[in-house]
């Protein structure tokens, strides 16, 4: 009787929640000036923002050849003059080398260029990333540099800041770090211990403090730091916040420890940096007192993109060095690239390579759209997505060379112990699909609860909304038993929310007048990608039902459901991904690009894959679905914690 | 049938283990003495035949269930002059003896002179095998050899059954007692195939009920130590009793549940506990504590190893364990709040008993404790709550409605080797090195088994001790106090 009355409930949970998501639906056209939704949030509310990712950002002609006029030079330096395998062995890039580097512009390449630097656009950026990652210690020495170190300064800091501390920044006369992390602080804010006081004539901060993993720490000569100060609230109580300043090696008092002898990215420099009764003046506040943490988090946030277009440099790279050996490298008479394992590995490496680019340039090219668009999390999907891809495809690589892949005279491995970064630096993997499965919740638990709001007021429409919505849905239910069919069903967000067909060059999504408005992405893509277009809307609104009953289910405690979190970013990152390269493919068959069916053949096998994986974590999420083993997972993890060792007898012993 | 009578059997068995009753119980009046042999032996020579010679050990068997029970209370009526108080069990002397049972065509075979001496000597025969270790020396070696010199010396294994039996109930001193080879060697006097049934009859009643008997006494011994039995043993039984037989039960039943209760203890003891009282005390205190990241500190060391006891009471030691969290939470400790030191609460470890005070203190009301707010700018990457105005759905919430009793919470636990509050404020001065607060902190002695007076470090928040009435039930008078302070 009571689980009768609990699946109940349950089902009118559901039922509400897709009447709630029709709701919104239907209000979306009656704003007059729809602000620019960022496409990753509005994907928790099983929508498409299509204005943000069809068609893919495009460069104009001119500002190609302008990038190219870039690459050519710096192409040539690394793949020329770069000996990565030295730097790697010597732990340290040569001077000569850094020198060049710094001739060629490459440490001022977002500065705007009325302070020197290259006044790079993030597409562009992006497009140098490419080739600068060939090299992993020169990219994230460079990267802390630029898009950490001196990155506050371009976002937070004041004209005479910027004009006093950009130009030789942008020029590599100074180097720059950032410098958050602490022993006891990696992401947690609150346990900053590092503390700047103002002096008693109010005109310097004195700092005091360590920080640790600096990169660059031992180059730099200006630092972003992060401190505690005393502020005075509001209502007159004293608090401490965190403040973020620009320290001048200059300023005294700054030590750096030796370097960290580390796994990977050996060439860069890693040490902890000392602050000891460091005065900075108080013109060097970087933002407000106090306002340090939307600094870090700002500066944190927008460096991420650029990891896709990196790895899928090197990852290019890499597939043609291997499959040069595949070709060559002859056992029993066949060569290796006739193996059917072998293939296997370079169609997942040119496949991740395609989604992590498709995904970094459409990122970019959200970025580089007028006025300031958050795109925060799809900067975090692209840095998941790339740096897990990147670990499995270099292994993957290693492997088709076998036992010489795993020695020092090729350098699979050295690649292999640098892409391991990738997955802990700039926000751990973890932290980071926290991020985007919480801000999206956030985003869809905010108007999940204005709905409810509305209703319990008795909003008359409201109410005769959600019950027409609940009728029509469990009719529909009933008819197509399932997910397949009627997907496209509630999607009326994309018939109403999408105006008129325009055709040409700004082709919207005509929602198709199919049964119950099914709307297919006709209007976008070329027939090719179709089908994987039509995953793409199943998955997401599926998305759009499970993150309603997820956030009815578990409320405001989602945030300690980590394992759930965790698949939604999952089903999110693929979403993403599959977006990306719809977009990207489509466009490449409009333009008509070279290979262009290549890329429709990659564009398809990901979305396939991806649609898979989405729908079993989706199944995952469901409560009492088979698939779902957060109980026993949590289980076994206790046990294990519990005893902090394995908990398993050996395999051989005996009772007694 | 057969279930009823194994219970039977089971329940007797465990039952009397302890009174040293084993075995014969149902038939006290046939384990008797000499005189009640020779009636038996007359009852027997009436039904024709003399000596037992011939009679089918089927019949014999029969009859003697006869004998205990029809006759069993004719026998214990002419016993009179043996009460059956007196009657130790050392001295049965079985009807199924094996040796006349084996070797009823070879009457004249010698006895061996020692345990014939040894049964006019003392009650228990073959006591003195257990004697002659040359230096005195009680070792397994010299178990051993006891138990073959009676093979050596008792070809006919006459007296075996008693003999068993005797070397049970040795085994301890000898420190042999979880020695599982030594159980093999004590079964493999037995002699072989004798006993085993041969037909239904002899499976369906019990087969030469004394040996079975004392077989399950042998591996009734081991259970009580914790000794598997083994292949060795399963072949032994096999060969003494066969497959069918009340022993082999034991032993099956022996190997299924043994395995399924021999860790059922989530928290283990080891088997040997330190005899060292800082060893025990370290272990016993680990043994509490549940988080592993807890440090134990030894406060103060017993001055020597001769004064450990009651002669010198002022140097006992003192051995204290504290998790980092209940560091943490002791610094949080308002210091207008008293903690308490309560105690001598008692610990058993398997056969010893040890005690330890703790350092607690009461639950705050509800109204003062402070509400763990989330900081605002805290998680540099991602939200750590959600601007959501509802909370977890009621069906998902996982929680039974369980009425939970709060504690207050423990900041340590200690161990010393006396219970006084001179010792105890050692420890206290111990901990302050590493809880500077404590300094700060009123602490109320609490002591049960000592009336001693409160520590006045603070005044005004002094309560006047409860009179404890006895040291051993702390428990239950820290029970009733708790009660009282809450209320």
């Amino acid at each position: 009787m009571s689980g009768c009355g609990l699946f109940l409930r349950s089902a009118a949970a559901a039922r509400l929640g897709r009447a709630l998501v029709a709701f919104t639906a239907s209000r979306r056209p009656l704003r007059t000036s729809p602000p620019s939704q960022a496409f990753a949030k509005e994907l928790f509310l099983g929508k498409i923002e299509k204005k943000e990712v069809f068609p893919f950002p495009e460069v104009s002609q001119d500002e190609l050849n302008e990038i190219n006029q870039f690459v050519g030079p710096v192409e040539k330096f690394f793949t020329e003059e770069v000996d990565s395998q030295k730097i790697d062995r010597e732990g340290k890039i040569p001077n000569e080398t850094l020198e060049k580097l710094k001739s060629l512009g490459l440490f001022g390449m977002q500065v705007p260029e009325e302070y020197g630097g290259l006044g790079l656009s993030n597409t562009m950026y992006a497009r140098l990333g490419e080739i600068i990652s060939l090299d992993c210690s020169i990219a994230v020495t460079l990267a802390a540099h630029q898009a950490i170190g001196l990155k506050g300064i371009i976002l937070a800091g004041s004209e005479e800041q910027k004009a006093r501390y950009l130009p030789k920044l942008a020029s590599g006369e100074h180097v720059a770090a950032f410098c958050l992390t602490e022993p006891a602080s990696g992401s947690d804010a609150a346990s900053i211990r590092t503390r700047a006081t103002l002096s008693e004539d109010k005109k310097h901060y004195v700092l005091n403090g360590s920080k640790v993993w600096i990169t660059n720490g031992g180059l730099a000569s200006v630092f972003t730091v992060f401190a505690k100060t005393e502020v005075v609230d509001s209502n007159g109580s004293v608090k401490d916040k965190v403040t973020a300043f620009i320290v001048e090696r200059d300023f005294g008092g700054i030590t750096s420890g030796k370097p960290e002898d580390k796994l990977g990215i050996r060439g860069s420099n890693t040490c902890e940096v000392h602050f000891e009764n460091t005065r900075v003046p108080v013109e060097n506040v970087l933002g407000e007192v106090g306002g340090g943490f939307k600094v870090a988090m700002n500066i944190l946030n927008s460096g991420r993109f650029s990891m896709g277009s990196a790895v899928a440099g090197m990852l290019k790279k890499l597939i043609e060095m291997t499959a040069e050996h595949a070709c060559t490298r002859k056992q029993f008479s066949r060569s290796l690239s006739e193996f059917g394992l072998i293939q296997e590995k370079f169609a997942l490496m040119a496949q991740k390579a395609y989604v992590m680019e498709s995904m970094a340039y459409l990122t970019a090219g959200m970025l580089d759209q007028p006025g300031f668009p958050d795109c925060s999390i799809e900067a975090a999907m692209v840095k998941v997505f790339s740096s897990e891809a990147a670990w499995q495809c270099v292994s993957e690589a290693l492997q088709v060379l076998g036992g010489s892949g795993y020695t020092r005279d090729y350098p699979y491995e050295r690649i292999l112990r640098d892409s391991r970064i990738l997955l802990i630096f700039e926000g751990t993997n973890e932290i980071l699909r926290m991020y985007i499965a919480l801000t999206g919740l956030q985003h869809a638990g905010r108007i999940l609860t204005a709905r409810v709001k509305q209703l319990k007021q008795g909003n008359a429409t409201t109410i005769m909304e959600t019950v027409s919505q609940r009728v029509r849905d469990s009719l529909g239910r009933t008819v197509d038993l399932g997910l397949t069919g009627k997907l496209g069903a509630v999607h009326p967000s994309m018939e109403m929310s999408s105006p008129p067909c325009h055709g040409g060059e700004q082709p919207s999504l005509a929602a198709g007048p199919g049964h119950h408005g099914r709307a297919v992405l006709s209007g976008v893509l070329p027939p090719a990608p179709q089908d994987s277009a039509h995953k793409l809307e199943q998955n997401v609104h599926a998305l759009g039902r499970t993150v309603e009953t997820l956030l009815l289910r578990f409320g405001k405690t989602i945030v300690e459901e980590q394992l759930v979190l965790k698949r939604v970013a999952n089903i999110l990152i693929n979403l993403y991904g599959m977006t990306a390269v719809l977009s990207r493919a489509s466009r490449s068959i409009r333009v008509g690009l070279q290979n262009h069916d290549h890329e429709v053949l990659l564009a398809n096998i990901f979305c396939t894959e991806a649609y898979y994986q989405n729908l079993f974590a989706l199944s995952q999420l469901d409560k009492y679905s088979p698939e779902n083993l957060d109980e026993l997972i949590k289980k076994v993890s206790q046990q294990v914690l519990e005893k902090r060792a394995y908990v398993c007898a050996h395999p051989l012993d005996w009772t007694s | 049938m057969r279930l009823l009578r194994l219970r039977e059997v089971k329940a007797f068995s465990q039952g009397h283990a302890a009174s040293h009753q084993l075995g014969w119980n149902w038939t006290p009046h046939l384990s008797l003495s000499p005189k009640g042999l020779k009636i038996l032996a007359a009852s027997l020579s009436c039904c024709g035949c003399p000596t037992g010679k011939g009679m089918s050990w089927a019949q014999a068997i029969l009859l003697a269930r006869g004998l205990s029970r029809g006759w069993g209370g004719i026998c214990s009526t002419a016993l009179t002059g043996a009460p059956f108080s007196q009657v130790t069990p050392q001295a049965p002397r079985g009807l199924h003896c094996s040796t006349a049972a084996h070797q009823p065509d070879s009457p004249l075979v010698p006895r061996p002179p020692e345990p014939q001496r040894g049964l006019v000597k003392a009650l228990a025969p073959h006591e003195e095998l257990f004697r002659q270790a040359p230096d005195g020396v009680r070792d397994k070696a010299s178990f051993v050899q006891a138990v073959q010199n009676f093979t050596q010396y008792n070809v006919h294994k006459r007296g075996h059954v008693d003999f068993i039996y005797l070397a049970l109930r040795k085994m301890r001193e000898y420190g042999v007692e979880r020695d599982l080879a030594i159980y093999n060697l004590l079964l493999d006097i037995f002699p072989k195939e004798v006993f085993r049934p041969r037909n239904i009859f002899h499976s369906i009643f019990l087969h030469y009920p004394r040996q079975q008997e004392c077989g399950i006494a042998v591996l009734e011994q081991m259970e009580n130590h914790g000794v598997m039995p083994n292949k060795e043993t399963e072949f032994l039984l096999t060969q003494i009793f066969g497959r069918k037989s009340y022993p082999m039960l034991k032993f099956v039943r022996m190997k299924l549940w043994f395995t399924r209760f021999k860790n059922i203890n989530p928290f283990p003891v080891p088997r040997d506990l330190p005899q060292d009282p800082v060893d025990l005390a370290r272990l016993a205190l680990r043994h509490m504590e549940p988080d592993l990241s807890a440090r134990v500190t030894v406060y103060q060391m017993p001055l020597s190893k001769d004064s450990t006891d009651a002669t010198d009471p002022t140097e006992p030691h003192i051995i204290g364990i504290q998790s980092p969290d209940q560091q943490a939470a002791l610094a949080h400790h308002d210091p207008a709040r008293p903690i308490f030191i309560e105690g001598p609460f008692s610990l058993w470890l398997r056969d010893k008993c040890v005690y330890y005070h703790i350092l607690r203190a009461d639950l705050l009301p509800p109204e003062e404790r402070e509400v763990e707010e989330i900081p605002e700018e805290w998680n540099l990457y991602y939200p750590m709550q959600l601007d959501l105005a509802y909370g977890r759905s009621s069906w998902d919430d996982y929680e039974f409605n369980i009425d939970e009793v709060e504690e207050g919470p423990v900041f340590a636990i200690c161990m010393a080797g006396a219970h006084d509050q001179a010792t105890l404020a050692k420890w206290i001065q111990g901990l302050q090195e590493t809880n500077p607060t404590l300094a700060r902190i009123p602490v109320v002695f609490r002591l049960s088994a000592s009336s001693g007076e409160l520590l006045a470090s603070s005044s005004g928040l002094e309560e006047p001790p409860l009179t404890p009435p006895e040291g051993r039930e702390e428990e239950e008078n820290n029970q009733q106090r708790q009660q009282q302070s809450q209320s």
